[in-house]
Parts: C-alpha cells; structure tokens; sequence
C-alpha cells in the first residue's frame, strides 16, 4: 500500500470506502456513502476499530493518540476525514 | 445462582491468603542484549524477515516485544479489575464476592509490575490502540461476555507466561514477571472458567439462537482483536526494522504465525466449549 504522504484526499477516501465494505459484506460501494453512519449501522463493529486504527496510521504515515479519540472520530468517512487527514485535532 | 460455586470461591481464597507475596528484584539499568521474551514467541519468529535480523537486532526486538506484552496486559487488566470491583456484591454474586476481592487485587498487583517495568526501561507504555463502542447487550450478556473475555484474554497471555517463566535463556527480571502472573492466573483461570461454565448455563438455555451466536461471535471477535495488539508497528520501528506497517502485516500473515495463532486458538475454543459456550447452532 503507498504511504498517506502520497495519497490524494479522494484516493485516501476511496481505501477507508474499500475497507469497509471489505468488512461487512452487507453493503456495497454503491452503497456506502461518505456520510453514512458506518457505526449506527453496524458497518464496522467495536472489535474493527483496531484495524481502523491501524489502516489510519498508514494512511497519515503517523501514530494516533487515541486517548485524543471522540466517538464521533469515527462517525463515518466524512468524520474520519475531518478528524485524521483535514485539520481535525489528529490532522 | 452461583451457589456452586462457593466452595471452589472459598478454597481459592485461602489458598490466595496463605500465598505469600514474592518480590522481584529491579535492576537499576537493564542491558538490552539479553532476551525478554522467548524467541519462538516472537511475532516475527518463522518470517524471512527475522532470519535475516542479527542476534542483537533479534534480542532488541524481544525487549520491544517484552514491553508491548506487559503493556497490553495493562489494557487487559484494567477493564478486568473495573467490572470486578462492579460485580462485588452485586446480585447473584454474593456466593463468590470474597475470590473476587483478592482477584481484583492480584490483578492490581500485576498491573503495578508490569508499568513499572515499561516506564523504568523503556520510558513509556505503549498506547492502547481500541476505542470502545457502546453495545446493546442485557446484563445477562454482559456479565457472560466479560468472564468469557477474561479467560480468553487469560488462556492467551498464560500461553506466553508459561513459556517464558520455563526459558533459561531470559533476563532474570523477564523471567521472574512471566512466573509471578503465571502461578496467580492459574487460580483466576480455574474461577473463571467454572464461573463462565455456571453462568452459560443460568442464561444461554433461555436464549434464542441469533443471542447466542450474537454472544459468540463477540468472543470470538475479541479474540481475534487481542492477537492483533501482538503485532504492534510501534515495536517494529522502536526495534529500528524499516517501514513498521507493513512489517506488521508481514507478520500478521506470516504461515509460520497463522499457524501458531490457529493452533493455540484451538486451545482456547477448547476450553471455551468445555465451559458449554456451543456456537449458537452454527456447527
């Protein structure tokens, strides 16, 4: 996988996009939309969360301090954006 | 409803009383061209990639190793210790509240020793990398799922523990800690693997068979997720191996290591299903 430094923002979407269906395979990419509720919905379940984690760390090219992690970090693709790769406190 | 469980609550406890405290002797700076944990052990063990390290680079990986396992027995620990200490004298606990007293503070007990050698050596604990999600379990779920969990995360770092306390080759402070936790989960192993078998069957013959495999499948999840905080990529570049993400996935798919993981999985579903935890009909 090429490291976040090199990676578009679309590009970064595309692969958290591609995990999670990857997970799940209730949903398709048709389907799931950046604003989706990846966990209302049950997209990706507390125990998925590690490897989230993990495929955000490679994507950014940098550890997460996830004591700093509010439940809506994870609220869906948008949020993810936000707080990890566009100016969140983790950006 | 735990009524049978008070002899063996009992006996634990007087055994727990009479086991006299051991201490550990802390070297003041440790000399990292030692082995901390049993090289067999390693999450590299088996990959082209660790044959290739030399000794030195492999026993400095085995201290990394030694802090990421100590430290993610905290993270273990510590939700084990806070639903314990909710479970004192709480209904339908009575019979047993008395083992759960000196569980807890056994726990604690390893907690302190494990940071302590984390911060003295290597400066740091590594950071846990879950994030909780509130989940809609009954409080008859709940209290299966967390003793399920605990033997489970229990079966899993005792693996390591025995292996380690018996090596000759470790460091003598790596030695001493894996020997001291192994003799103390080994009474906490016979509690919660009676206690979770007492209590799958107080609640699971009521459940449907979506609760049961909801419940299962939870388990089993948590397994899984306690074998991936072995690989952690914050080792790897501690251990100065290039590129940590994607030696972690190395690892994580290596078949000498997909092996090892299915083979002591095994073990624990074992004792999983000798507690009664059947798989909700999925067989």
């Amino acid at each position: 996988m090429m490291r976040g430094a090199t990676l578009s923002r679309e590009e970064i979407r595309c692969q958290l996009r591609r995990w999670m269906v990857g997970r799940n395979g209730d949903i398709t990419l048709e389907q799931l939309r950046d604003d989706t509720p990846i966990l209302e919905q049950k997209i990706i379940t507390s125990l998925q969360t590690l490897d989230l984690i993990l495929l955000i760390e490679r994507l950014r090219g940098a550890p997460l301090d996830v004591t700093l992690l509010k439940p809506g970090s994870f609220r869906n693709v948008d949020a993810i954006m936000q707080s990890f790769f566009e100016g969140g406190a983790h950006a | 409803m735990l009524m049978k469980m008070a002899h063996l609550s009992e006996h634990l406890s007087t055994v727990s009383e009479a086991a006299p405290v051991e201490s550990i002797d802390w070297p003041s700076a440790l000399d990292l061209d030692q082995w901390f944990m049993a090289p067999e052990l390693l999450s590299l063990h088996g990959c082209e990639l660790f044959d290739a390290l030399d000794e030195k680079t492999r026993k400095r990986l085995s201290f990394y190793e030694a802090v990421n396992f100590f430290s993610l027995n905290i993270y273990g620990e510590k939700p084990l210790v806070a639903g314990l200490a909710d479970r004192l004298y709480a209904r339908g606990f009575d019979e047993v509240s008395r083992y759960l007293h000196h569980f807890l503070s056994e726990e604690n007990r390893h907690m302190q020793y494990f940071a302590r050698f984390c911060h003295s050596y290597a400066g740091k604990i590594y950071p846990e990398k879950k994030f909780k999600i509130p989940a809609d379990h009954s409080q008859a779920e709940e209290d299966v799922i967390f003793f399920a969990q605990a033997v489970v995360f229990e079966l899993l770092v005792d693996h390591y523990n025995a292996i380690n306390a018996a090596d000759e080759r470790l460091a003598p402070i790596a030695r001493s800690i894996n020997r001291l936790h192994h003799v103390d989960e080994t009474r906490h192993l016979a509690f919660g693997r009676r206690l979770l078998a007492e209590l799958w069957s107080a609640y699971a013959g009521d459940w449907g068979v979506p609760t049961r495999l909801k419940v299962r499948s939870s388990i089993d999840a948590f397994l899984n997720l306690t074998w991936r905080q072995y690989y952690n990529p914050e080792v790897y570049g501690d251990a100065g191996l290039p590129d940590p993400y994607s030696t972690m996935e190395i690892a994580w798919n290596a078949p000498d290591r997909v092996a090892f993981r299915a083979k002591v999985s095994e073990e624990i579903q074992t004792v999983l299903r000798q507690a009664g935890l059947d798989d909700g009909g999925r067989a």
